[in-house]
């Protein structure tokens, strides 16, 4: 059994200065209850691929799957 | 610690005070907020391509061929966190404000939220997928 108590006295900030907030994340000035931010992000060294310019693998049904072809046609 | 009666007060919600926004850019389903909130789900889904030749050339890219974007998120097996709210976890704002001066942001992008004000569930995913595909140059060997 945890009991936990939080007591929130004065709080004033001067500045905040902020390059830049991106990929889903949040500056909040402000009470939240429940926060959750997940973040996924793939870089690994096979992503280099340095050879002759092969297609990307395409998915099964790529046919049914929304490309950039698909969206280009809106243009 | 001694405190006096009056710091002893408890205010149900407090209210956040800004002098002075400034935010230079704002773009891909970013939002800046004023005011209180009840539900954010920010999801973001990219896929970085770096290379050469054309799309229209070398192909598309499509979500559905890497599986970071369909693999379920990690679950964090603590019942006393993931119920929210525990009976047991009281508060008190003994102050009925948040004050900040002046908030300078230079961009907000990828939805990215700023937000003044409370707000009840905040849940944010992101899914970066970087491919970087570079020609070999056959003149060097």
């Amino acid at each position: 059994m945890v009991n936990f108590t939080v007591h929130n006295h004065q709080l004033c900030v001067g500045r905040i200065e902020v390059l830049g907030i991106a990929s889903s994340s949040l500056l909040q000035v402000g009470d939240t209850r429940r926060m959750a931010l997940y973040s996924m992000f793939d870089t690994p060294p096979e992503s280099v691929i340095v050879g002759s310019m092969a297609p990307l693998p395409e998915p099964e049904g790529a046919e049914a799957a929304v490309g950039e072809t698909t969206v280009t046609d809106f243009l | 610690m001694k405190f006096s009666n009056r710091s002893l007060e408890c205010f149900p919600v407090r209210t956040s005070e800004i002098a002075f926004v400034n935010v230079i850019s704002l773009a891909s389903a970013s939002i800046v907020q004023i005011g209180d909130r009840g539900s954010t789900h920010a999801k973001l889904r990219a896929l970085a391509v770096q290379r050469k030749e054309d799309h229209s050339t070398a192909g598309e890219a499509y979500f559905e061929s890497y599986d970071i974007f369909s693999r379920p998120w990690p679950i964090i097996s603590d019942p006393w966190l993931q119920s929210g709210q525990p009976d047991n976890l009281n508060r008190c704002n003994h102050s009925p404000r948040i004050s900040v001066g002046c908030v300078s942001v230079i961009a907000l992008s990828s939805s990215s939220s700023l937000h003044v004000g409370n707000s009840y569930s905040v849940v944010g995913e992101a899914r970066v997928k970087h491919i970087r595909q570079f020609p070999q140059d056959t003149t060097i060997m």
